[in-house]
């Protein structure tokens, strides 16, 4: 039998990078919040430090928690058996979440983004919509978010250089970005004789190129000091809390408030229902107990596979198939992000990139999205290539030897001692959209250690992605070898399977019959249940989902603010 | 090395310990022993092949590979142990039955025929293949010679110095990011002063 608690008005289930935003608008405004996290504080004293075998060989900051223990299962199509399981969860549980140890790339999406299928229409026309995808325009447009971009830049903390100030466009920055109402709070991080290099080097190919933006402070902000760049961000803490997870920025200011319950190392199992189809709380189980927490408003803002597995094991009368979910959509429209495909670059001599972050970048965005007309190619939209710092010994060690040396004996070690200070790799990333046949479910055989069932991907790479990957990797190869590479290689095609970049399942859109949220993040069939996340987006982009989600997230919060009397009854 | 652990520096306006980058409570390391002696023997006659003790600079073996292996698979790689000692008493089989001797006791030619035999999947009598267990010796070799000394290899830091990588630094300045130069080294475990010497 549950323990009953006090209710509370908004219960929220997952305090990372969206929940982890949410809660300051609703608890500055009054409103008595729950924050129900899996996970606990991290100790940055304890468990975030310089050691590659520590975050990146062991996962030592990731892979201690309720994630680790409900890996979903992946497969091709729905006639293919499940591959095995990953070991390690690419997310984790924490208060902060995943954004303790993201690299922190803070990318608004671009308004074409939020419009792809009207103007890929408009330009190509329809037959250029990828068969089978699913895609639709967005219920909320670029200008509508990005009050919240601007105000999550400024609370959270984001280092860039504008590229567009109302319509004014800077080369400093992004001149392919939406128009932003005012500068970054803070100026890009530094960049290194290596970014520098590249960045002088796509000018000369007559590229646009510019330093990413990072929610990591170049400079001390809001009582927290700037980056020191040692080089373990990737997978680990921050020892300084230079990097803004929501830990360090959002939810101790929600905290300030009193207006912030936190619930730490407490897994919520089920959303529960009431005989009228409202949401009427949540059960979660801490220590072997389990509680109820009442709530007028849920927001489950977990990862997007436990966003939509949490919805669909909440079945009640109301909702046999899952909450949220007599349309039928819960799970559809889920789409993981086209990356893997980076291209590896050696130079004849030291280029150095051991210390850094990944988000200290030359970035390039004249092959993403729709910056060049793609008549002819037989795709759409793009990829974003960054070319960023960071890399560790093991790493270095096990660099590809470009077809120049055997992978062991006097002649390997003779290779990467002249060649581990002088090779490189990129990251791109590449806009991937919804089809038909790729969705998530319950897996019918594979349960978590308390008997419910792992979420399941069914996810297959579709020749849109892959062709727009394999244009990015052409331009990258042309963009080393301009700039003096002497061996060039082009890693994995890519793909997208278990991932950190995992979209939908819970799409938002104006239409009840094809998505499972509003324009504001509410449920069509919940009016006050809302999901917070990735989940809530139709198609990526090409770049990092994180900036948009918390940027959503807070505008779902600020809407349950305005409308809470209509809302909560 | 110098002591700086009780030191500050200051970046931008903020007071940041030197200890920050350390950990305050470092595990204590377990006790070398997942392996025999004779495992390790074996152990350490393969990993100073993937790499040798040559002109330049000590081998995995002196960097003490064999080592960090023999205690991860006591500890973090524990689940691992049973295939590993199969691989390795499968690797032994192979060397009498190729060459009529033990593992250990052949001479380098020897045993870099018998590890490219296993590179190229022929050595027989591996579960699932020789491949496999040549792949997953090499990763770990590679983890052995180049990782944190603080987990028992990388002795004296010679692998961070065959590659050039100078090691975790507490702040970073600008001119540790430079190209076309050699980064100066700084010797020092993440961990604690006394790893690594």
């Amino acid at each position: 039998m549950a323990i009953n608690l006090k209710p509370v008005d908004v219960a929220v289930v997952g305090l990372g990078a969206a929940g982890g935003v949410a809660v300051l608008p609703l608890a500055k405004a009054g409103l008595k919040v729950a924050g129900i996290e899996a996970g606990t504080w991290m100790d940055p004293h304890k468990q975030y430090h310089a050691d590659e075998v520590f975050n990146n060989v062991r996962g030592g900051v990731t892979s201690v928690q309720k994630a680790n223990r409900e890996i979903p299962t992946v497969r091709e199509n729905a006639s293919s058996p499940t591959r095995p399981r990953g070991a390690i969860h690419p997310m984790m549980n924490a208060i902060g979440g995943t954004s303790i140890h993201y690299w922190a790339s803070a990318w608004r999406l671009k308004p074409w983004d939020f419009r792809t299928r009207s103007e890929v229409e408009k330009r190509y026309g329809k037959s250029a919509i990828p068969a089978g995808s699913t895609l639709e325009d967005w219920p909320v447009t670029y200008d509508e978010l990005e009050p919240f971009y601007d105000t999550i830049e400024h609370e959270v903390g984001v280092s860039g250089n504008a590229g567009n100030i109302q319509g004014k466009l800077d080369p400093k920055g992004n001149v392919y970005e939406g128009p932003r109402q005012r500068e970054y709070p803070m100026p890009a991080l530094r960049g290194t004789e290596y970014t520098e290099h590249m960045m002088a080097t796509a000018k000369q190919l007559g590229w646009k190129p510019f330093h990413g933006p990072a929610a990591i402070n170049s400079q001390t902000y809001n009582g927290r000091p700037g980056c020191v760049y040692h080089g373990y961000c990737g997978r680990g803490g921050c020892h300084i809390s230079a990097k803004n997870s929501t830990a360090v920025s959002t939810i101790p200011a929600a905290m300030k408030t009193k207006n912030l319950t936190i619930f730490d190392l407490a897994q919520v199992t089920r959303i529960q229902t009431g005989p009228d189809g409202r949401a009427s709380g949540v059960t979660y189980i801490r220590d072997g107990k389990e509680y109820f927490q009442p709530a007028s408003v849920v927001l489950v803002a977990s990862y997007t596979y436990e966003n939509s597995r949490l919805l669909l094991l909440s079945k009640s009368k109301a909702y046999p198939n899952g909450l949220a979910n007599n349309n039928g959509m819960v799970g559809k429209h889920f789409l993981s992000h086209w990356q893997g495909s980076p291209v590896f670059a050696l130079f004849p001599y030291n280029i150095n990139v051991w210390y850094g972050t990944p988000a200290q970048t030359t970035v390039v965005d004249d092959f993403a999205d729709d910056n060049y007309d793609h008549s002819g190619l037989g795709f759409i939209g793009g990829t974003s290539i960054s070319l960023g710092t960071e890399m560790h010994p093991i790493e270095a060690a096990s660099m590809n030897t470009f077809g120049k040396a055997p992978q062991w004996g006097s002649k390997w070690k003779a290779f990467v001692k002249e060649n581990a200070a002088r090779w490189t790799s990129s990251y791109l990333q590449t806009s991937t959209y919804p089809y038909e046949q790729n969705f998530l479910d319950l897996d019918p055989d594979v349960k978590d250690p308390l008997g419910d069932p792992v979420c399941r991907i069914t996810n297959a790479n579709m020749p849109n992605e892959a062709k727009a990957a394999a244009y990015g990797q052409k331009k990258t190869e042309e963009w080393f070898r301009a700039a003096g590479a002497i061996e060039v290689i082009r890693g994995g095609a890519g793909s997208g399977g278990l991932s950190t970049h995992s979209y939908g399942g819970t799409r938002m859109g104006d239409n009840k019959e094809t998505n499972v949220l509003d324009k504001w993040g509410l449920a069509h069939e919940v009016p006050n249940l809302g999901v917070l996340g990735g989940s809530v987006m139709g198609n990526s982009g090409a770049r990092n989902p994180t900036l948009t989600v918390q940027a959503l997230a807070w505008r779902t919060a600020e809407h349950i603010v305005k409308n809470w009397k209509s809302i909560k009854t | 090395m110098p002591e700086v652990s009780r030191r500050s520096v200051l970046i931008g306006a903020a007071i940041i310990p030197v200890t920050a980058i350390r950990s305050a409570a470092a595990p204590t390391v377990p006790p070398a022993n997942a392996l025999s002696p004779e495992q390790l023997r074996t152990l350490d006659a393969f990993v100073d092949r993937l790499i040798p003790k040559d002109e330049n600079g000590p081998g995995a073996s002196e960097c003490g590979a064999a080592n960090y292996i023999d205690r991860v698979l006591a500890d973090n790689n524990a689940a691992e142990k049973p295939s590993f000692l199969q691989g390795l008493a499968a690797t032994d089989a192979y060397a009498q039955s190729t060459h009529g001797s033990p593992f250990a006791d052949l001479s380098a030619e020897a045993r870099d025929a018998i590890l490219t035999d296993m590179d190229s999947g022929k050595a027989t009598g591996f579960t699932p293949n020789s491949r496999t267990f040549f792949n997953r010796v090499r990763r770990l070799t590679l983890e052995g010679t180049f990782s944190d000394p603080f987990y028992g290899g990388n002795k004296n830091f010679a692998g961070w110095d065959l590659i050039g990588y100078p090691g975790p630094r507490l702040a970073v300045a600008p001119e540790d990011q430079k190209m076309h130069v050699a980064i100066k080294p700084m010797h020092q475990s993440a961990w604690g002063g006394s790893n690594g010497h």
